[in-house]
């Protein structure tokens, strides 16, 4: 079965959310957070225009289905729509975490001390509020396998030694994650997270996208991205016609047509056509695409500047709350509030072998509360206040959503509970402006905390990077 | 002999004879073009090597005549000995990298070496010679660097293996993020003009490497980045006196970008003294840089892991900094925000494509880089 994608468009300007389709946008919405498990093939029909790029379903076991989701494309799910992940192992500064291939690491037996991975500093030391600190399995409960489901294709099960038959894919166990609350959601985890010094982070697991070799999906802040199997952006220009070029001579030297081999055939959404100096090139959705001479960093968005090119999103991820703006950097540009002010995350998991979210308002906040305030919550608010939503905010996306918080807790409190503050969460974790920021553009507290804030700090959402990545 | 000759001995005669006339051409190229205009009266360089300027004696007992500084896991040891107590990550760990982060001047207890002795590189910024001043190697007197004073005994800061002084001059090549244009122009001939404007950029561009990636070459192409590089365009007043550069002082904010994250420097009363070439520029950039920016860049650039390589401790690093900084003191506690300092710098010429009319102007019109005023209290 082939499911298509849609093409979004371009990124070129600052209030780029606008340029998106409403439509398919507010029907994908519905579909990932609305929707069981058992309408995908009832949606997908719609699907064609709803965003996702096409993919092949391979073959699934009993109980395992395919959701969309907001920010990460298709992603596996368990029987209650519930998004899997998968805990790759990585090669941390002093020793490695994550699940080895064919086997399980997360186990129900409490973590009590650190391991000392990413650190100078000795393993041994006690975690904090161990008395609500949850077991691996309880915070990422393994993918049980239904009665009489056998194993197919890519899918292999596990026989974990607590007796649990837990599912592997590709033979990486898989998860759920207790943060996701309904089909679609995937507070669990990121593709963009996987990399550089930060945790060994869980990611969804998903079906690859039906491209052709050559071809890949960059998952981004701001939408998933066409690139080259080696992180190139891939680019098309308005003043091409239907399977056709107008880029020849001078401007295919800046343009580099991607060329398809001879070999190549339609398929899909892809198609191949005649260049006129008789090499084939390859087309999606019929617009010529091409890598652009000048970019100079993987998943560029540097072309999309010349009038007429664009990049291509076969996905954008959700729009910002309303009044939120976009800010230049001297990299890039930044989330920002209603008065130009940086908007910042927190991330942070346990320096402990099972490697535990500590970022979320049911998590530890003694992280947080270190690293905004010096251990002090009172100059957390001061140092880092909550982006305020405004009473009876639209909630439009599960990306961008409005909660209660304690301030003085940090974590989640009932509607309307006295001394609640009503704030902007992104993946389900409050978002804060930093008071040492002194005019918009300012990033002072972008990668403040350890490891450039990828192992436990605040980070700036960044909408367009020219020079560090960080929008992957 | 006819064997020889045929052998290797005309090749060696034709490769000396050629590189023998190559040099005297060059000399005389260099020697002329001194004395010339470049073309339009301009001439651009980009920044190749960056180094904050530490002197160092040979063995190092001159200025660190006590050892060098520990680092995060030595001071971890003293403080947290490893003696079977059972502890928590929240009073060891954490507690030590808030530290970091939320840093003060108050004393900890710790050990901590400031550099010694009466020599060090670097400008006289304020035109005295008082008690606190260095002398230069080459016998300027009221050397004004308190920034060495901090830096001198830190590993991670003395060359050539220093884990900063290496990371972050190797970065400022490698990083297009790092790289600042030197445009000057006016000039009369690149060894004497009255009257020069100097304009910093942000070029877009790499450099010109060698086949060995480390070493740059002159004539490569900049792009001038006006979309994000604007707040770093800034001008100075000089002139040239005898091949060198000599600006008025100025207010200059840059980029310096160590592991993949923007970073930026700023330095009062910023003063540059280079020695200018046809291919190449070579000198010092002086001033007091603000301590508070100063901190955050390498907080943010650098883990304590990335901290422990050299032996820097930033809570150390910071109560020195409050101790010897020695300029732009805070309307409100009177203590000093900022240090006087001193960098070597390195450039290679480049030719940097047209800006287009208007557009320098525009962005000196628009509000200019601010340096960061610490974490809020």
């Amino acid at each position: 079965m082939h499911m298509r994608a849609q093409e979004s468009g371009a990124n070129n300007s600052e209030h780029w959310w606008q340029s998106r389709c409403p439509v398919g946008r507010v029907f994908f919405a519905l579909c990932a957070s609305m929707l069981g498990a058992w309408l995908i093939v009832a949606c997908s029909p719609s699907l064609v225009h709803s965003g996702g790029e096409g993919l092949v379903v391979p073959a699934l076991p009993v109980g395992i289905q395919i959701e969309p989701t907001e920010l990460e494309g298709w992603v596996f799910a368990d029987a209650s729509g519930r998004s899997l992940y998968r805990w790759p192992q990585k090669n941390l500064r002093n020793g490695n975490a994550g699940d080895p291939t064919g086997a399980s690491f997360c186990t129900s037996t409490k973590t009590t001390v650190n391991a000392g991975l990413m650190s100078p500093y000795p393993a041994g030391l006690v975690l904090p509020d161990l008395d609500t600190r949850p077991a691996c399995t309880t915070a990422w409960p393994p993918a049980t396998v239904a009665p009489g489901s056998k194993p197919m294709g890519r899918w292999t099960i596990i026989e974990r030694k607590d007796g649990i038959r837990q599912w592997a894919y590709d033979e990486a166990p898989l998860y759920t994650s207790n943060l996701d609350q309904r089909a679609g959601d995937v507070f669990g985890g990121s593709a963009r997270y996987s990399g550089g010094d930060g945790p060994a982070n869980r990611e969804p697991v998903g079906p690859a996208p039906d491209m052709p070799p050559g071809f890949a999906v960059k998952t981004t802040s701001v939408g998933r991205l066409l690139v080259t199997d080696r992180q190139l952006s891939v680019y098309v220009f308005d003043r091409d016609g239907r399977d056709a070029s107008a880029c020849e001579g001078e401007c295919a030297k800046a343009w580099i047509p991607m060329a398809a081999p001879a070999a190549g055939r339609p398929h899909g959404e892809w198609t191949t056509f005649l260049r006129a100096d008789g090499t084939r090139q390859w087309a999606f959705r019929h617009k010529a695409l091409y890598r652009y001479a000048l970019d100079r960093h993987p998943y560029s968005v540097e072309g999309s500047d010349v009038a007429g090119w664009h990049n291509i999103y076969t996905q954008r991820a959700p729009d910002p709350p309303a009044g939120f703006t976009v800010q230049d950097t001297t990299a890039g540009q930044v989330l920002a509030d209603a008065r130009g002010m940086t908007i910042y995350t927190f991330r942070c998991a346990d320096d402990a072998e099972d490697q535990l979210s500590c970022d979320h308002p049911t998590t530890t906040q003694v992280y947080r509360i270190a690293f905004c305030g010096g251990g002090d919550a009172a100059r957390c608010l001061r140092s880092f206040p909550y982006v305020l939503a405004p009473p009876h905010a639209p909630t439009a996306s599960r990306t961008w959503r409005a909660v209660d918080i304690n301030p003085q807790t940090g974590r989640f409190a009932e509607p309307g509970q006295p001394g609640s503050v009503h704030v902007w969460t992104y993946r389900d974790r409050p978002v804060y402006t930093y008071s040492g920021d002194r005019q918009p553009g300012d990033v002072n507290a972008d990668s403040h905390g350890e490891f450039r804030g990828e192992r436990n700090g605040f980070n700036a959402i960044w909408i367009r990077d020219d020079y560090f990545g960080r929008t992957g | 002999m006819t064997s020889r000759l045929r052998g290797p001995f005309y090749p060696a005669v034709y490769a000396s004879v050629a590189a023998a006339f190559a040099c005297a051409t060059l000399l005389c190229n260099a020697a002329e073009s001194g004395s010339r205009a470049p073309q339009d009266g301009k001439i651009a360089y980009a920044l190749v090597s960056l180094h904050w300027a530490t002197y160092q004696s040979a063995d190092g007992k001159t200025e660190c005549p006590h050892g060098f500084n520990e680092g995060p896991r030595e001071q971890f040891k003293k403080l947290f000995p490893d003696d079977g107590t059972v502890r928590s990550l929240s009073e060891t760990e954490l507690k030590r990298e808030i530290e970091g982060w939320f840093p003060t001047p108050a004393p900890d207890g710790l050990d901590f070496k400031e550099a010694t002795g009466s020599t060090a590189l670097g400008m006289n910024l304020d035109g005295t010679n008082d008690a606190a001043d260095f002398e230069s190697p080459d016998g300027q007197q009221g050397i004004d660097n308190q920034l060495y004073r901090a830096l001198g005994c830190i590993n991670s800061y003395r060359g050539p293996q220093g884990a900063n002084d290496f990371f972050d001059n190797e970065e400022i090549g490698k990083d297009d993020y790092n790289r600042l244009i030197l445009e000057v122009s006016g000039i009369e001939t690149l060894a004497d003009s009255k009257n020069v404007t100097v304009t910093i950029y942000r070029g877009r561009d790499p450099l010109l490497a060698d086949a060995g990636g480390t070493s740059y070459l002159p004539g490569g192409t900049q792009r001038i980045d006006l979309r994000w590089g604007w707040r770093f365009i800034q001008r100075f007043h000089g002139k040239i006196e005898g091949g060198v550069l000599i600006t008025e002082p100025g207010d200059l904010a840059f980029p310096w970008a160590t592991f993949g994250l923007p970073a930026d420097e700023y330095v009062h009363d910023a003063r540059f003294r280079i020695k200018l070439a046809p291919t190449e520029a070579e000198g010092m950039i002086a001033g007091y840089v603000d301590l508070e920016t100063w901190y955050l860049q390498t907080m943010k650039s650098e883990s304590t892991h990335h901290q422990s390589y050299g032996q820097l401790s930033p809570p150390s690093l910071y109560k020195a900094f409050r101790r010897v900084a020695d300029a732009y003191p805070d309307a409100k506690s009177g203590a000093n925000t900022a240090m006087s300092s001193a960098l070597r710098a390195k450039f290679v010429q480049v030719f940097v494509l047209p800006v287009p009319e208007g557009a320098i102007a525009a962005a000196l019109a628009r509000p200019r880089a601010l340096p960061y005023a610490g974490p809020p209290k």
